[in-house]
């Protein structure tokens, strides 16, 4: 891989609640090169969410972070308050899973996209009214020049997840974190959710960050994916290799779980037997040990993640296709 | 076919003036409200215009009717030094609107920055300012307006000033209530990662989704501290004769309750009428403001 525009390095992030430490992730380390889109899947709970507002710095005060976290050669969490800021919504952009309560619902479209339009750029108000409905147009809502001056309530949950996207999108950002984007809406939204970002990716150039449980979303349009569990990352690979290759048993659990067409469906969905650890008290050894078929002596300590194929990571000590007995 | 054209849309300019309509649409169909409306604006007009629509000034003597009934020189009879009743009526309406609006509007200024500030941030300080305020209002209102009015001395500006600070604490618990609701929209966090700020959020996000239930608590204010006025200038802490206020008329009217009651009735259904107005108002303006209204 070239340089890459970001990259996360022994990402740790822990919550002093009233219960005790809880460990959300645990030495996470990834990068996401310009333009690529990287998939970030897991069950709730696993992380992965925590992990991208720990990019941010959109942590409450509890949360302890360590790390780094390059992204053009700073590190993102020793950033002041005041320049982070000015990351937010110009460099890094962030869209959430609730389209129908994340706008604010006494302003006009319009007038939320142009207040991110002047903050970061500056533009007057002309000028931002005009960008507006550019980039309304570019996330394929009709009539843009009629829905800049709609509000929220006027739209449906899809056109409010685009306008969402174009406010992300207002200052051409470099990386756009999208957490859970389509979980709220109708498939067939979804499908044309997925559409708008992969022509994003390929119009716009800008990087993008899935976080979803929907393998069926990372199949669509991811380049490469990792998995988490329990704050961990468990399998890294390009997103054909894991499909093609899964090694890690969580992940083969995973797509085994998956809902097919009848004709190539086994008489019943698999399942994944046991429930998440919790993440008060994270186990000195393999998190999923408790869950997995393959599990033995060799999983009494945290299993090293290596290469099980060429540009193939996986944290397992048995990795591989097959269940062994 | 053009009914669906004019449901998906229509110019946009229409669509504000739309929602506009709809408002007016439910107002107009609650007709107490609109009545206390009418009330409200007859008095504004009576205190700004009141040299114009007084009959006589309000220091004018008629040596002649000392305690006159009502006649046609003057319609409701005058007081005890010859001054046209009606007049002075007029004249007062202009102390009860100064103090009602101006103390409402002072106690909004200081009120909603520190319940917004104390709502956001919540920590140490948000205690420090609830209980404070939990504090003061356990104090009735008018004893704490009486108590400053007689500490700040007697003025209608002081009267001002003292009903405005003991409607303090109504609208900080309001603002920081609101706040600590709104601030958990799903909007908050979605305009901290386009960069806003503090500040930003607190008045330029939060602020405006509270402006209906800010518009209700001064309507309730207002009658509060038109009612507050007429106490303190009964008292002597408020307006001082022979400016007149409908306080001072009853306060005068004290006196001669056995010879001439209507003095103290008109003044006395002056505020009656006017509290009640800005009340019906505010309860008509909350019910059109209230999304989980359809009619």
């Amino acid at each position: 891989m070239a340089e890459p525009l970001l990259e996360v390095a022994d990402l740790s992030v822990r919550f002093d609640t009233d219960d005790g430490q809880v460990h959300a992730v645990d030495r996470l380390s990834f990068a996401l090169a310009a333009g690529e889109v990287l998939g970030i899947v897991g069950e709730s709970g696993c992380g992965k969410s925590v992990t991208c507002m720990s990019l941010l710095g959109l942590l409450p005060e509890t949360a302890a972070v360590s790390g780094r976290v390059e992204f053009g050669g700073v590190d993102l969490l020793g950033l002041s308050p005041r320049r982070l800021r000015q990351v937010r919504g110009r460099q890094i952009s962030y869209v959430f899973q609730e389209p129908m309560t994340s706008l604010n619902p006494v302003f006009t479209v319009g007038r939320q996209i142009g207040e991110v339009l002047h903050r970061h750029l500056g533009l007057s108000r002309g000028a931002a009214r005009k960008r507006t409905i550019e980039l309304l147009e570019l996330v394929r809502i009709p009539a843009p020049e009629r829905r800049v001056d709609e509000y929220p309530h006027q739209l449906s949950g899809g056109m409010r997840q685009r306008v969402m996207i174009a406010m992300a999108l207002a200052c051409d950002p470099q990386i756009l974190i999208a957490d859970e984007p389509t979980t709220a809406l109708d498939v067939t939204i979804q499908a044309g959710i997925l559409d708008l970002m992969r022509e994003v990716r390929e119009r716009l150039g800008t990087a993008i960050i899935l976080i979803t449980h929907n393998l069926g979303v990372i199949a669509d349009i991811a380049d490469r994916v990792v998995v988490m569990y329990a704050g961990r990352k468990a399998e890294e690979a390009a997103v054909h290799e894991l499909f093609a290759h899964p090694q890690h048993p969580y992940t083969i659990g995973l797509l085994g779980a998956i809902p097919r067409p009848a004709e190539e469906r086994p008489e019943r969905l698999q399942e994944i037997p046991g429930r998440v650890p919790s993440l008060a008290e994270l186990p000195d050894r393999c998190a999923f040990a408790d869950r997995c078929p393959r599990a033995d002596a060799a999983c009494e300590h945290v299993p090293p993640l290596h290469l099980a194929r060429p540009e193939h990571v996986v944290a397992c000590v048995h990795p591989g296709a097959e269940v062994h007995a | 076919m053009s009914a669906v054209a004019e449901q998906s849309g229509g110019p946009l300019v229409s669509r504000r003036r739309r929602r506009l309509r709809l408002l007016r649409k439910r107002f107009l169909r609650r007709p107490m409200a609109v009545a206390g409306l009418l009330v409200v604006v007859f008095f504004v007009v009576l205190a700004v215009f009141a040299p114009w629509i007084a009959p006589y000034g309000y220091g004018a003597t008629d040596f002649n009717a000392l305690l006159a009934h009502p006649s046609a020189k003057h319609l409701l009879g005058t007081d005890e030094l010859g001054r046209d009743e009606l007049s002075r009526i007029v004249w007062s309406a202009r102390a009860s609107m100064q103090v009602g609006f101006f103390s409402t509007m002072l106690a909004m200024l200081i009120a909603v920055p520190i319940g917004m500030v104390a709502g956001y941030y919540r920590g140490w300080a948000d205690t420090v300012v609830a209980r404070v305020t939990d504090v003061l209002l356990a104090f009735p209102f008018l004893i704490l307006a009486v108590g400053l009015a007689a500490i700040l001395g007697p003025s209608l500006m002081n009267a001002t000033l003292a009903l405005g600070i003991g409607s303090i604490p109504g609208f900080i618990r309001i603002a920081r209530g609101e706040t600590f609701a709104l601030r958990e929209e799903d909007y908050v966090p979605a305009a901290v990662v386009n960069g806003a700020g503090d500040g930003t959020i607190i008045f330029r996000h939060i602020l405006p989704n509270m402006t209906s239930t800010l518009l209700v608590q001064a309507t309730v204010t207002i009658p509060q501290a038109i009612v507050g006025e007429a106490v303190l200038s009964f008292l002597g802490l408020g307006v001082q004769p022979p400016t007149p206020s409908w306080g001072v008329m009853l306060q005068d009217a004290q006196s001669y309750l056995s010879q001439a009651p209507r003095l103290a009735v008109y003044p006395g259904l002056a505020i009656v009428l006017a509290a009640l107005a800005f009340n019906v108002l505010g309860d008509g303006l909350r019910d059109i403001l209230d999304p989980r209204t359809t009619r």
